[in-house]
């Protein structure tokens, strides 16, 4: 017990002590999450796609589609086949959004029209389904917009004021997300992932290098204690460091937290352990010291781009798809996006943190057995 | 100032009857298709400063660190108290301690909790930290960074850290390389209190100055073999010749080098002079080993009046370490 606690209390004082490190694990986030969510603002990301489904076929129903039509820029929509493949389509990403006139559209437009429904002038009559990506928060934007403004017009046809037809958006009708919403979680992923992997690499080969780990190996000390001991002070350390930049992002910037703040730090610790043994893979297999940080930056380096951090993991190409959804930082980013923007509960994030949990026992193994002193 | 001193010491039982607390027998090295270890026995005795010299690359560094566990030998063994470097190695850690030749610490972390942390690493029971810390000349620095240390203080924070559990055997790996001489004296003090007391010490080293001062018994390594295992004042003795003189010949004049046709001529003359024993020609000079040095000094000045050899740079010294290990190996110790 005395050496776990003296070698946590030592990296805890490394930690505190190299002041620069800590300056800049903590700023560069910020600025990331201040520029990408300031500038960046509402800007959708191209043009959606996605289907939509006309299940009343009226003369209503037409009117709607030719305004649609008219946001093309924004919405590019095909005729769905069949409803159940356009949602699972939309599950996988490859399609955003799903609009689906239901049937009885028209009469209910017509009778909103004719004043049966006068009184209630408040909530429209006829409504438009739309299937949207909580997850895509910048184009489920743009399609929701873009759904309500062909809405509104059709609306605008049929009487003056009251709006007559209006979209109904499924799944969470508060959401409104931003790409700030988007961009919080996704920062704070890259930085739980940097943190972790390129700090444990780094640091323990150049304690390699400089003999310092032969220097503890030449006494009683235990790896695992060794190990432990790092474990405890990093999860100390890069967890509230991850957890300081969630609170700016949310109390400072104005990012949405809709879930439950016990399972977002479910994921950060997963996520930060996760990636520590990782780290410590990639420093056990490094042959020369010196090689560690450039492999860690190898390994790092494309996961930025593949798991969902800066972009949707749906707007990689569709081949790429099964090296996102196997690569941990997916379902890291995956994870606190969710909680933060949806309010997943754990019975909709549960796959999520599987596989962080199966990443991490599969990486502590096979860190503890490439583990080295020297 | 009479530091370093080294006060002559009986051993308890005496001579090659002491009790060995280290056994090292047939112990090999191999990295690659180099042996840079080959096969070498040894025994250290409880209480002394065993000192191996040798030049930079003998396997000085590889040898203490297959003793103390942290390389694997490809053949041999070495045994620590009684304890097997390989099948008891957690035994050994406890009774040794070690200053590695290469090594360096938390930079940031002060004085006393590095020591503090190291001290957390052993079962054993450990010394009191401050009064260690002051017996190591650190007492003004416990709350100073190691960073801020100087090469001394680090040397010393190193021994510090190596003898926090009071091991028996300390390994001290070039402990004062690179040190300025007023820190490498402070040094050797500490090493030879250490020794006073009771501790026994394995000391490695390319100084032979450093050998002489410390070490009980040296054993001079090279190329992975032991060359010669004694005393200081035994090794010296066991030169037949024990004073040198030594000159130089202007660059020029007949046999200014070795490889000068005339050089072997010269050689063969210069070694019927009275009492030389033994001619070497190294770094641009001759040097003549004597058991008689008045008259072969004698013997030389009448031999150049005669040739008309214009002899500069001459004095004549006791013979040293460093002639031993000429003797032995035909190569000198220091670096080239
Ligand atoms: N890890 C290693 N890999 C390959 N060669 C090594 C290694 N360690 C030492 N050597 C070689 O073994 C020889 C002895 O080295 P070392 O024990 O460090 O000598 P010394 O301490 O006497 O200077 C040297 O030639 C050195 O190059
Ligand atoms: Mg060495």
């Amino acid at each position: 017990m005395k050496p776990y606690i003296q070698l946590t209390l030592a990296q805890l004082r490394l930690f505190g002590r190299n002041r620069q490190v800590l300056f800049w694990t903590l700023f560069f986030p910020v600025v990331f999450i201040f520029m990408l969510g300031t500038f960046m603002g509402n800007g959708s990301g191209g043009a959606v796609e996605g289907y939509w489904i006309d299940e009343d076929g009226s003369e209503r129903s037409a009117q709607v589609l030719a305004a649609l039509e008219e946001q093309k820029a924004v919405l590019k929509l095909e005729q769905a086949k069949d409803r159940e493949a356009a949602l699972e389509e939309l599950r996988h990403g490859t399609k955003q959004v799903l609009i689906i006139i239901p049937a009885g559209f028209g009469d209910t437009v017509e009778a909103a029209v004719t004043g049966q429904h006068s009184g209630v002038s408040d909530s429209p009559a006829g409504s438009l389904t739309v299937y949207y990506d909580q997850t895509q928060a910048s184009k489920s934007m743009s399609a929701l917009n873009a759904a309500a403004q062909a809405a509104d017009e059709v609306s605008k046809a049929v009487v003056e004021y009251s709006p007559v037809v209006a979209v109904e958006p499924v799944g969470v009708q508060s959401l409104n997300l931003t790409f700030l919403d988007f961009i919080v979680p996704g920062i704070v992923a890259m930085m739980i992932m940097s943190n972790n992997l390129n700090g444990v690499a780094g640091q323990i080969a150049s304690w390699r290098e400089r003999g310092i780990l032969r220097r503890m190996q030449s006494t009683p000390l235990r790896p695992s204690t060794f190990i432990a001991a790092q474990i405890t002070a990093r999860l100390l350390m890069n967890g509230s460091q991850a957890l300081i930049v969630l609170l700016l992002g949310i109390f400072v910037f104005g990012a949405q937290m809709n879930g439950s703040w016990l399972l977002l730090l479910g994921f950060v610790l997963l996520g930060t352990l996760a990636f520590m043994a990782i780290g410590f893979i990639i420093a056990g297999l490094a042959r020369t010291p010196e090689s560690a940080g450039p492999i860690a930056g190898f390994v790092s380096f494309p996961l930025l781009f593949l798991g969902g951090i800066f972009f949707p993991v749906s707007d990689m190409p569709a081949f790429m798809q099964p090296i996102v959804k196997a690569i941990p930082i997916t379902h890291l980013s995956t994870g606190l996006r969710q909680v933060m923007n949806v309010g997943a509960g754990i019975g909709e994030v549960w796959v999520e943190a599987l596989v962080l949990g199966g990443w991490l026992a599969a990486a502590f193994i096979a860190a503890s057995l490439v583990f080295k002193w020297e | 100032m009479e530091t370093a001193q080294k006060t002559e010491r009986q051993h308890p039982v005496g001579g090659s009857e002491a009790e060995a607390i280290i056994e090292v027998r047939g112990l090999t090295k191999r990295y690659g298709g180099d042996t840079v270890v080959k096969g070498i026995d040894f025994d250290v005795k409880r209480g002394e400063i065993f000192g191996l010299l040798g030049p930079n690359g003998a396997g000085k560094t590889t040898t203490m660190e297959m003793i103390e566990g942290l390389r694997r030998p490809d053949d041999g063994y070495a045994r620590v108290a009684g304890y097997d470097t390989r099948s008891q190695l957690a035994k050994v850690k406890e009774v040794i301690g070690v200053q590695l030749q290469a090594t360096s610490l938390f930079d940031l972390l002060t004085v006393r909790e590095i020591t503090r942390m190291y001290a957390s690493f052993y079962n054993t029971p450990t010394v009191p930290i401050e009064p260690l810390l002051e017996s190591m000349i650190l007492g003004d620095k416990l709350n100073g960074r190691v960073k801020h240390l100087s090469g001394g203080q680090k040397q010393r924070l190193a021994i510090a850290l190596a003898i926090v559990h009071s091991p028996q055997v300390v390994f001290l790996d070039e402990p004062t390389t690179g040190l300025d001489p007023q820190a490498r004296r402070t040094l050797w003090d500490i090493v030879l209190r250490l020794r006073d007391e009771g501790k026994t010490i394995v000391l490695s080293t390319h100084y032979m100055d450093e050998a002489r001062i410390l070490a009980d018994r040296i054993c001079l390594m090279d190329q992975g073999k032991i060359v010669a295992l004694d005393t200081p004042a035994n090794l010296i003795s066991s030169l037949a010749s024990e004073s040198a003189i030594e000159f130089r010949l202007p660059a020029g004049d007949h046999a200014a080098g070795a490889d000068h046709p005339s050089a072997e001529r010269l050689a063969e003359r210069l070694e019927t002079i009275d009492g030389v024993r033994r001619i070497e020609f190294r770094k641009e000079s001759w040097v003549l080993y004597t058991d008689a040095l008045q008259r072969s000094l004698t013997g030389l000045i009448a031999f150049a009046e005669q040739e008309g050899l214009a002899l500069t740079d001459l004095q004549t010294r006791t013979a040293t370490l460093e002639d031993v290990f000429i003797q032995m190996t035909g190569r000198s110790l220091r670096e080239e």
